[in-house]
């Protein structure tokens, strides 16, 4: 082999000493040799392999790639090869223990006098670690690339998901600043009051279309919502607008903060309520109407089931008295859910109507016990104390109350147990519980049984009726200014009580 | 008891029929008029010693008709008594000047001794 460049001859001993003490890998192959088998390695190319000298002089250097034959580089490799020409590759290879190491490869042909390349020399630099961390870092770049762009998609999700519910919504939406400038006002905002977005974004709440929500009332409470946090909540506004004429709108407003984008915003919707609220006043009014014509003909009824009773021969046969009877009783019945109905439609409407006059408590609740006792003569039904009071009130009202409760208790509770009424006058309030010994109410129907047409699931089947009693009751409690409420134990009984306050 | 006569005016005639029946049955003389614009006009014919009146008539109203009666001194003193289906039906009674007031449906037995105490209290029986 000739060592000489520029005509200078080196040191082979001094070159070999250099190869042997880099620690750069270097290998020689002889190009001229079938399948360019390696002829030289330094030591530093066994420590990046882990192969030994022995198992490298000799082989081609792809022994180098193991399995992993696939990769573009070797044809970058083979290509400078076959053209004898340089090349710089980052390839994987495999060391003799299998371990994958990144190997940065230099390869330069060796040309003779007429240009035949008679060797190949390859410079190796483990670059594992440094290819590690590159690729550590295009991945982690790749990756952010990604979560970035996921992030805008969701973004942007959202605000469609978010417009969409805002436009979708069959509610006028206002969005405004602390100073009650309009932010943005949805599309159904727009076409309720048949306004531009330009006559409203900008403009202050109370300036919009001719300062038709500049009310006082309404102005104190919107000014409360940011310093109390406390909601504006189904306020209720009748109003004549500009284009759309007289409307009852109903408003909720509330505070809105998104941390880091914008807080003390205020969001403001408003809903028309003008035909649902004159539907259901149609409804009432017919179910008023309705009832009471269907009172005049059930007075008839009764009057002649009356005149039955008193014209009854005593030698009338049993049957017959049976069916006199069982008729009187379904005719009652019929009475008493049409009151029922009547007093629905009547609370519905907000008018129920107390003709508060002075009685003596304690006669009426005798009266009213001894009225029940008459329709149920085997029940026993004890009272218990007295209010002493002469009570400013609507009596036929608290009749009502006190039938109802007593029903109740003697409906739901065994023949052979007593129903007890404890009236009791307590500071400035008369207090009255009525007591059965019956099957009880869970904890959770307690809490529903004064809601309207709520019945315990498992009576419904026992007892049909409409179950707006309890309702009824709390309405006439309440309007009184007292209270209603029950204790019950199931399969024990149960305790209903209502307080009324004297001096009101 | 006997003999007293009681004029009833209702424009429905299921219930004057059956007030009469039952009432006849008690023994007092009834007379029914089923136009309210009549009523005035059969009051002064018959005298009767007790009036029970409808409130919701068509033309004239119940308590329309007593408060005429009462502008008149000598049929101011029939006792009326008044009914009716609708919950507002005791107020409007009260304040036109009724002696007594049941709302329907009612009870025949309470109607009946309410009948029985106002003849008893009526001074010119």
């Amino acid at each position: 082999m000739d060592y000489t460049q520029t005509g200078k001859k080196l040191d082979i001993d001094l070159l070999s000493k250099v190869m042997d003490a880099t620690n750069t890998g270097i290998v020689i192959t002889d190009n001229l040799l079938p399948d360019n088998p390696i002829v030289y390695c330094n030591p530093a190319f066994e420590e990046i392999s882990g192969y030994s000298r022995e198992e490298i002089i000799g082989h081609n250097c792809r022994f180098l790639q193991g399995k992993d034959r696939g990769q573009e580089q070797r044809a970058i490799i083979g290509a400078a090869i076959a053209n004898g020409e340089n090349c710089h590759v980052e390839i994987r290879n495999y060391s003799k223990t299998g371990k994958l190491f990144w190997n940065e490869l230099y390869i330069s042909p060796v040309k003779d006098d007429e240009g035949n390349v008679t060797n190949f020399i390859g410079i190796q630099n483990d670059v594992t670690l440094r290819k590690k961390a590159q690729l550590e870092l295009e991945m982690n770049q790749a990756d952010m690339e990604k979560k970035v762009e996921e992030r805008t998609r969701m973004l942007k999700d959202n605000q469609e998901y978010l417009k969409s519910i805002v436009e979708t919504i069959r509610e006028s939406l206002l969005v405004m600043d602390k100073n009650y400038n309009i932010l943005s006002a949805n599309n159904h905002f727009l076409n309720t009051f048949k306004v531009s977005i330009n006559e409203t974004k900008g403009k202050t709440l109370y300036d919009l279309g001719n300062g038709q929500w500049n009310i006082p009332e309404l102005k104190v409470m919107m000014e409360e919502i940011l310093p109390t946090n406390n909601p504006v909540l189904d306020y209720e506004v009748e109003h004549e607008f500009p284009h759309i004429g007289k409307k009852l709108m109903l408003l909720n407003a509330h505070r809105i903060e998104l941390e880091g984008q914008y807080k003390d915003w205020i969001l403001l919707a408003i809903e028309d309520i003008t035909d649902r609220r004159a539907i259901q006043q149609r409804k009432d009014d017919f179910l008023s109407i309705a009832s009471h014509e269907l009172k005049t003909p059930l007075t008839t009824i009764v009057g002649y089931m009356q005149m039955m009773n008193r014209l009854m021969p005593e030698n009338a046969s049993d049957k017959f008295k049976n069916v006199v009877d069982k008729t009187s009783r379904y005719v009652h019945r019929l009475n008493q859910l049409l009151g029922e109905l009547l007093d629905v439609s009547r609370i519905q409407t907000g008018n129920i109507e107390l003709h508060p006059e002075p009685f003596d408590f304690d006669r009426m609740v005798m009266e009213t016990i001894d009225g029940i006792k008459a329709a149920s003569p085997k029940r026993n039904i004890e009272l218990v104390g007295k209010s002493g009071t002469n009570y400013n009130g609507d009596e036929s009202h608290l009749v009502q109350v006190i039938s109802n409760l007593l029903s109740n208790a003697l409906k739901y509770s065994p023949e052979n147990t007593t129903v007890t009424v404890q009236v009791n006058a307590i500071s400035d309030f008369i207090k009255v519980s009525i007591t059965d010994r019956g099957m009880g109410i869970s904890h959770d129907e307690q809490a529903k049984v004064f809601d309207r047409f709520y019945r315990v699931g498992e009576i419904q089947r026992h007892y049909p009726g409409m179950g707006i009693g309890l309702y009824i009751c709390q309405q006439i409690i309440s309007n009184h200014g007292g209270t209603i409420w029950v204790e019950s134990e199931k399969q024990k009984g149960s305790v209903f009580s209502f307080t009324l306050p004297v001096n009101r | 008891m006997k003999n007293k006569k009681i004029l009833v005016c209702d424009d429905d005639q299921g219930i004057l029929e059956m007030l009469e029946l039952i009432l006849e049955d008690e023994g007092y003389q009834v007379v029914i008029e089923p136009k309210s614009v009549n009523a005035l006009k059969r009051i002064e014919q018959e005298t009767p010693d007790l009036i029970l009146l409808d409130i919701w008539m068509p033309v004239i109203s119940g308590d329309q008709i007593l408060r005429s009666l009462k502008s008149d001194t000598e049929k101011a003193k029939i006792p009326v008594f008044m009914y009716s289906a609708s919950t507002d039906g005791k107020v409007i009674a009260k304040a036109a000047g009724a002696d007594g007031y049941l709302e329907k449906p009612f009870d025949i037995e309470v109607l009946l001794a309410n009948i029985d105490d106002l003849i008893k209290a009526y001074p010119m029986g």
